[in-house]
């Protein structure tokens, strides 16, 4: 019968396994962040919150210093407003071509293919594509509910060949029982043969940039939830609009682009029309995140040069500041917790939930100083010393002497 | 039920008939016991006018035989003949549940038939039943004359004690002090004993139901 156990020898002893409880220090916007936001930024995401509810059809700026935890506000937003809205990440990495394509792809996978259904259906309706026979038995009126949705959608959409693409899918989809599967496959992002494609009357599938943003304009107006566009790192736009002197040369572009342009910059200022364009979308709101006041700057400048009114739909910038001290021992706890439920040993969460053990208070501070309150340099902090315990065989006392010596 | 008998558009036991043009879900019962749907209905004076109705019965093929018809035509009802039971509107929010519930026709298990056919009919003289056969299958689109009152469904199955179970279910019928209700049942199972005919509608006098 175990009568007493040492926890803390089998705390070390689970660590030198090999499992950092510190391993990440980079969020993304593929992998789900589990860890809430600490006590201080509570405040901060009720405010965007409250910004969120109260406005549409924004640009809301969220400034922040590399590290300092701007992707990781993402997956806390999108948590707390997963009742209401659609959250969507972007990274201006990935999406680099085919934006609406792509963003349109995010939003579906966001929505799921039932909120699709519900959607589709609800248009059919108010476009009174559907009859009711001898007053009991629903029956479609392809025709009828494509005049009325062109009719809705034709003054404020520009392209009319997108625009009956898009009204022949979406009523297809609900209406049309032979050709359902292709139209919800068109409406999933997948991509159709020209046999599938004219079964539906279709020109052209979503990797046409008309197609793709008169669908999203659509469904996204149409959507019984809110959707919010979430741009990380929105300074892409500036680095590739500069040239890269470091870069070595093999191509000569201006023989394509001019010499006043290079391809990039070209790519850059697509990727901003588009991004703008996006405003012609009721009800959509966007978030961008930045490190500096000088690239918001910056931007407002190349959005002043391509339409100054668009200006207006800037929000004035929020920031988000580092930790304060006490968010360090509350992240510290909350991730040691969250380590042990992870790997099965919630037994000892209790055990130490007043204490950091193998680290001490005074451990925590001076990396917290030393770090001088950036999250992502706390954390790389935690990384080095943890990795002295687990692989060069240190001691909880160890790591109190020489916790100075290892920062 | 239904307390209101706003949806009363006629009824030739109660003394009740609304003049004027009705929109929505009529439903009306013979005495013949045909039952008549439509989209709209004119009452005036002298007749009861339906300008394109789906009448559902049964039609006498010869003295031992008798067959299911659906007919979509212009009627017009003389109020004088007395042919007429009831006629009346059924209520938009019970249309609406009634909406709901379909079940779509991309639901790979249920059976639609081409034509309308008698599943069940408690004749004296003709019997027919085939509900032994079609055990435990989803027929689509059934209207069910029982007793005194009628029972038009989305769905029905066939138990396994042979009865029938409605899905999604529109019931009209008479109370104790004869007056008109209408009710929506999401599910309803009906002793055979109780049943006068059940009618499959087919989908070609449904056409382009969805």
């Amino acid at each position: 019968m175990l009568l007493w156990e040492n926890k803390k020898q089998k705390l070390l002893k689970i660590l030198k396994i090999g499992i950092n409880p510190f391993k990440k220090f980079v969020s993304t916007g593929e992998i789900k962040e589990n860890l809430g936001l600490v006590s201080s930024r509570t405040d901060f995401l009720n405010d965007l919150e409250d910004i969120i509810n109260k406005n549409e059809n924004f640009i809301l700026p969220i400034i922040g210093e590399i590290g300092v935890g701007k992707t990781h506000l993402f997956w806390a937003l999108k948590d707390q407003l997963k009742d209401n809205y659609n959250t969507i990440y972007l990274s201006l990495e990935n999406i680099y071509k085919r934006f609406y394509y792509n963003l349109y792809s995010e939003f579906i996978e966001s929505i799921g293919v039932e909120n699709l259904r519900i959607i589709t259906n609800n248009l059919c309706f108010k476009w009174n594509g559907i009859d009711k026979k001898y007053g009991f038995f629903p029956i479609s009126n392809l025709q009828k509910a494509r005049n009325n949705g062109i009719e809705r959608y034709g003054p404020s959409i520009d392209d009319k060949r997108a625009l009956n693409d898009v009204i022949n899918v979406i009523t297809s989809h609900r209406l049309d029982p032979y050709n359902r599967i292709e139209a919800e496959n068109y409406l999933l992002g997948e991509l159709l043969n020209v046999r599938e494609l004219s079964a539906l009357n279709v020109e052209k599938d979503l990797r046409d940039k008309n197609n793709a943003f008169v669908l999203l304009k659509i469904l996204i107006e149409n959507s019984k939830s809110g959707t919010l566009i979430f741009i990380d790192n929105f300074e892409k736009i500036i680095s590739l609009l500069k040239p890269n002197d470091e870069t070595e040369v093999v191509f000569d572009s201006s023989w394509l682009y001019g010499s006043t342009e290079n391809p990039d910059s070209r790519t850059a200022k697509k990727i901003l029309k588009k991004i703008l364009k996006l405003q012609k979308i009721n009800s959509l709101r966007i978030i961008i995140t930045l490190n500096s006041l000088n690239s918001l700057e910056e931007i407002k400048k190349l959005v002043s040069n391509i339409d100054h009114n668009l200006l207006l739909t800037f929000k004035d910038p929020v920031f988000l500041s580092k930790f304060q001290e006490g968010d360090i021992y509350s992240f510290y706890k909350d991730n040691m917790k969250e380590f042990l439920q992870h790997i099965n040993y919630q037994d000892l969460t209790d055990e130490f939930a007043n204490s950091y053990h193998p680290l001490t208070k005074e451990a925590l501070k001076y990396i917290y100083q030393k770090a001088d309150g950036n999250p992502r340099e706390v954390i790389k902090l935690l990384i080095r010393i943890f990795n002295e315990l687990i692989y060069h065989d240190a001691t909880a006392n160890d790591i109190d002497c020489r916790y100075k010596e290892l920062c | 039920m239904n307390g209101s008998q706003d949806y009363v558009l006629y009824d030739a036991l109660n003394n009740i008939k609304r003049n004027g043009e009705f929109n929505g879900s009529i439903i009306i019962k013979c005495k013949n016991e045909n039952i008549i749907l439509s989209e709209s209905v004119v009452i005036d004076d002298n007749n009861l006018i339906l300008p394109e109705g789906l009448l559902i019965g049964l039609d006498n093929i010869n003295n031992s035989k008798k067959e299911a018809i659906s007919e979509s035509s212009h009627y017009t009802l003389r109020l004088d003949e007395n042919l007429i039971e009831y006629c009346l509107l059924v209520p938009k929010e019970l249309i609406e549940k009634f909406d709901k519930e379909r079940f779509s026709d991309a639901f790979p298990y249920t059976i639609n038939l081409l034509h309308s056919a008698c599943l069940f009919l408690n004749d004296n003289n003709f019997s027919i039943n085939h509900l032994d056969f079609f055990k435990g299958e989803i027929l689509k689109n059934p209207v069910a004359l029982i007793n005194r009152g009628i029972c038009l469904a989305d769905r029905v199955v066939i138990d396994d004690t042979g009865d029938p179970i409605f899905y999604d279910t529109l019931i009209i019928g008479r109370d104790s002090h004869d007056h008109i209700s209408v009710s929506y049942e999401a599910f309803i199972t009906v002793d055979d004993v109780l049943i006068k005919y059940i009618i499959i509608l087919g989908i070609e006098s449904l056409k382009g139901h969805i």
